[in-house]
């Protein structure tokens, strides 16, 4: 059958076209109406069902910061994502306390998604709440003031901008936050 | 009778096609524009290679920072360079396989001054940071319109070329291209227009979907036609099968796209799309053992000829690479793997196999072998050439072998949470300056071969005038 498409070019493009379609649609088309917890934001007031919360929608200053963290191109070396992989909830964890995985639901508002692909720098899913706003001024200035053998870049101009300092550390404090999952609320400001 | 046509026209028996005079003028421009940027590019590739040796470097100013040069190097690569040089080699490769002069050069020509157009606002937009976030999709919608209104005056302009063909009978790599005009349409609109109406994981969803089928139905497709074009004729051998091409053409049309969901293997996507994603990737290797195997048959008593021939290293080397490198892909998309492998620096190692020592090596091939008919004259310096092929082997092998073993070990690391993460990124610092050094020497490569481009054409010129 697919003999013809050697010698029309109009048949060839369409049983390229229909063959394509097939996994096209099936693959992005279809899943977001079977799976409802794609669109449907996080919440639970249950602690039997894991971790409460809920997701809300970001403040402004936090969306300035997140459209930053865009800007700069963060997500080229951070992920937000904990995967459904023991060292995953390990290394997004808590003195001691596993992170819970990240869910669909908690990720509904998010437009440009920034799950990210390379972990140049740790996962970001959790960071919300692990560090004080003094510690990411001078971890912003220069990295490596902080952590020895960093290879972050330095962002001067973001720590001597007063307001873009306060968006992107208000965007880093709210992320992983849909989910209560510290004990104890043991949160930095 | 198939047969016959890849003998025909391998052997440049066909009379008619010799009677026509192939002005390439849009060809020309395109593989011109693609070199510089593919020089141009390079450096940006070597200074963000560098930051990851001393991240200092540049550090404080803000549109020379990773975030920003990253996309440039990206972007750049694969539009600027890679897909440019092949619309020019199409425009070059399709009015020959038709026996018919392109439709319209005054159209291709206008289509080579909008590309280059996008690519230099390409350029002032990721440096200022005007970036959507969304991988391979991070030009701002102006430019995105730009580019389908360029990609539909290029694939009207082949179309219409096609539609008035010499010889009814279509060989592969007429197909190939159709392939890649029609898909790349409708990856590029998902990934560009339809993402912006999602939000979270069906956004990504989308998002990997034309990121994976970028690579798979877009460079995969236009790449393999050079191949099936470029191996038979710098060999001077009939394609060896024509029914597998046939089986490789369709099984990649059905097979490429159900994958995008292996870039979030363990991630927040929904499990049975996870496994789908997987089952898929496994079958790419039909398409592609069905492409390898015709090629390495082609060669079958014809190897020595690598000896002197420096298009045919490349396709070879290329189709060995592409062999690899999608060997590697559904092997990452195994859940075991892709524990260890996932997120790592394993990653741009096998991404540079795939996108340089496959696509990029059958379109330094292409432009190589083309060169001299398109100019009417001989190639400005064959020792040249050769070099070029040398500094870009030794510097690819470097760079993908370092990245997977340095990768390896790096997901080795992470999936033992007593190793705190910075350990982790010390370790590595020996494998980024091997990289490094890598790096400079497919920039050599890339130097040598950009040189003996603009050389050849330029004393074209000179020569006529
Ligand atoms: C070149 C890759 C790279 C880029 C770009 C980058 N980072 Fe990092 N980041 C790292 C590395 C490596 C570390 C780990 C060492 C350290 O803490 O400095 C890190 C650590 C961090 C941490 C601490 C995480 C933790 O759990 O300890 C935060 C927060 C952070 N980065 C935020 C950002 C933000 C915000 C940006 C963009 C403005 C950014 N990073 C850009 C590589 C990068």
């Amino acid at each position: 059958m697919l003999r013809k498409a050697d010698n029309s070019a109009s048949w060839a493009v369409a049983a390229s076209l229909v063959l394509f379609s097939i996994g096209g649609i099936l693959t992005t088309v279809v899943p977001p109406l079977v799976d409802s917890s794609w669109a449907k934001p996080f919440e639970n007031s249950d602690p039997a069902k894991g971790p409460t919360g809920k997701l809300t929608q970001l403040n402004e200053l936090q969306l300035q910061g997140r459209a930053i963290y865009v800007r700069e191109g963060c997500w080229y070396c951070h992920t937000q994502q904990t995967r459904t992989l023991l060292a995953d909830t390990k290394r997004s964890g808590w003195k001691g306390v596993d992170s819970p995985v990240s869910t669909p639901d908690e990720f509904v508002y998010d437009s440009p998604h920034l799950f990210g692909t390379k972990r140049t720098g740790p996962d970001l899913s959790r960071v919300g709440g692990k560090y004080d706003e003094q510690w990411h001024r001078t971890h912003f200035r220069n990295p490596r003031d902080l952590v020895q053998g960093s290879i972050m870049p330095p962002y001067p101009w973001l720590v001597e901008n007063p307001q873009e300092f306060k968006a992107i550390v208000a965007y880093m404090q709210s992320l992983g936050r849909a989910k209560n999952w510290r004990p104890n609320e043991d949160y930095e400001q | 009778m198939q047969e016959q046509l890849s003998r025909a026209e391998v052997a440049g028996a066909s009379a008619p096609s010799g009677a026509i005079v192939h002005e390439d003028l849009s060809a020309k421009w395109f593989l011109v524009s693609a070199v510089s940027y593919f020089f141009i590019v390079g450096i940006v590739a070597l200074v963000i290679a560098a930051k990851f040796v001393w991240p200092d470097l540049m550090g404080t100013i803000a549109p020379l920072s990773y975030g920003r040069l990253r996309p440039l190097h990206v972007n750049g690569m694969l539009f600027g360079w890679l897909l440019a040089a092949d619309m020019g080699l199409t425009f070059y490769l399709i009015p020959r396989l038709c026996g018919v002069k392109l439709w319209s050069e005054k159209l291709g020509l206008a289509t080579a001054g909008l590309w280059n157009v996008i690519i230099l606002s390409a350029v002032v937009c990721l440096l200022m940071g005007w970036n959507q976030g969304l991988e391979y999709a991070e030009l701002p919608l102006a430019l995105d319109i730009l580019v389908v209104v360029a990609w539909l005056m290029y694939g009207g302009n082949l179309f219409m070329t096609i539609s008035q063909r010499k010889y009814p009978a279509m060989y592969v790599s007429i197909w190939y291209v159709m392939g890649t005009i029609v898909w790349t349409a409708f990856v590029y609109l998902t990934g560009n227009f339809a993402v912006l109406f999602t939000t979270g994981v069906n956004q990504a969803n989308l998002n990997w979907m034309y990121v994976h089928n970028a690579v798979g139905l877009i460079f995969t497709p236009v790449g393999l036609a050079l191949a099936y074009y470029f191996i038979p004729r710098s060999s001077n051998t009939p394609l060896y099968s024509h029914k597998l091409s046939m089986i490789g053409f369709w099984s990649l049309a059905f097979v490429y796209v159900w994958t995008g969901a292996h870039h979030m293997l363990h991630g927040p996507i929904s499990q049975w799309l996870q496994t789908i994603s997987i089952a898929f990737s496994v079958m790419l290797l039909i398409p592609v053992w069905a492409a390898v195997y015709n090629f390495f048959a082609t060669m079958r008593g014809q190897w020595h000829q690598l000896r002197e021939n420096v298009p045919l290293k490349f396709l070879m080397s290329g189709v060995v690479f592409y062999l690899l490198t999608c060997f590697q892909g559904p092997m990452h998309s195994l859940r075991a793997v892709n524990a260890i492998v996932s997120k790592t620096d394993w990653i741009p190692g096998h991404a540079h196999m795939a996108v340089l020592g496959a696509f990029s090596f059958f379109a330094i091939a292409g432009t190589y072998a083309a060169l001299p008919k398109m100019f009417g004259k001989p190639l400005h310096s064959d020792s040249l050439a050769n070099w070029s092929y040398w500094s870009f082997m030794m510097g690819g092998l470097g760079f993908f072998v370092t990245l997977w073993l340095g990768g390896f070990w790096q997901g080795w690391q992470w999936n033992n949470w007593a190793i705190p993460f910075i350990d982790t990124v010390v370790a590595l610092k020996p494998v980024w300056l091997v990289r490094f050094f890598s790096g400079i020497l497919m920039f050599l490569g890339i130097v040598l071969f950009s040189y003996n481009v603009l050389a050849t054409a330029l004393g074209a010129r000179e020569q006529k005038a």
